[in-house]
């Protein structure tokens, strides 16, 4: 999500935002369609109503609360990006928690550091993975035989008589 | 996403293919995310041996499936 194709940094800002209230309204209006369709009376019509009126005083919501996740997030991750000079993984790691800690911050300094340790937590999964996957991605490239990129740096018995087949 | 463009000019994933790669990944995620928060849930909420197990195992399933739902979405609107 993030850990890709990543904007600049006071426009990232912007773009986790809208990202993250787009992806919260999507995937809201998916479960409360089908929470809204199971909760309602018998009937087709009266499911179909019901998971609409769920889809539209929740998902916006959500989708809120996401932006607000979203926004935070990569605002204390521009700042660490500012302070420290360096754009690593703790980056995420830190402003996720300090996210956690200050969207908890009216619950109490208990829920904070709850919430703080989820953010955390959470974050640095989602960086594992990228990590992994990333580490995945450029095993595969190193499958690939790599080019030669001069003729003159082929082994000279090449069997194809210096013909290489590029496939 | 910076992927390996290999040097016979490697194609770009296409966008099933990351909104896959997405959705696997959110389930990973959701899946470690679940066993972490669904053992301390679960313990607290005093299940013990065999429940522990089936309580552990629904709540990694719930929340892998969400982040992946997530995650791919998130994917998705970015390609």
């Amino acid at each position: 999500m993030e850990e890709y194709t990543r904007e600049p940094c006071p426009w990232r800002i912007v773009d986790d935002c809208g990202g993250a209230f787009t992806m919260g309204m999507i995937g809201g209006g998916i479960f409360q369609a089908i929470k809204g369709f199971r909760n309602s009376p018998q009937g087709l019509k009266h499911r179909f109503k019901g998971s609409l009126i769920s889809i539209r005083t929740r998902a916006p919501q959500l989708g809120g609360s996401f932006a607000v996740w979203g926004g935070l997030f990569s605002m204390i991750d521009c700042s660490m990006v500012k302070m420290r000079g360096k754009e690593d993984p703790w980056n995420s790691i830190t402003s996720g928690a300090l996210t956690g800690a200050i969207l908890a911050a009216r619950n109490g300094a208990v829920a904070m550091v709850g919430s703080a340790a989820m953010g955390g937590i959470l974050l640095a999964l989602i960086e594992g993975a990228g990590i992994c996957i990333t580490r995945f991605a450029s095993s595969q490239f190193t499958n690939v035989a790599p080019i030669p990129e001069d003729g003159s740096q082929m082994p000279p018995g090449s069997p194809f008589g210096g013909y290489q087949q590029y496939q | 996403m910076p992927v390996a463009v290999g040097p016979y000019g490697q194609s770009q994933p296409s966008c099933f293919d990351r909104v896959k790669m997405g959705f696997m990944m959110g389930f990973a995620v959701g899946m470690a995310a679940g066993a972490l928060f669904g053992t301390f849930s679960c313990l607290r909420f005093g299940m013990r041996g065999r429940e522990l197990m089936g309580g552990v195992g629904k709540t990694m399933m719930q929340s892998g499936g969400t982040f992946g739902t997530f995650m791919a979405i998130g994917m998705g609107i970015r390609c």
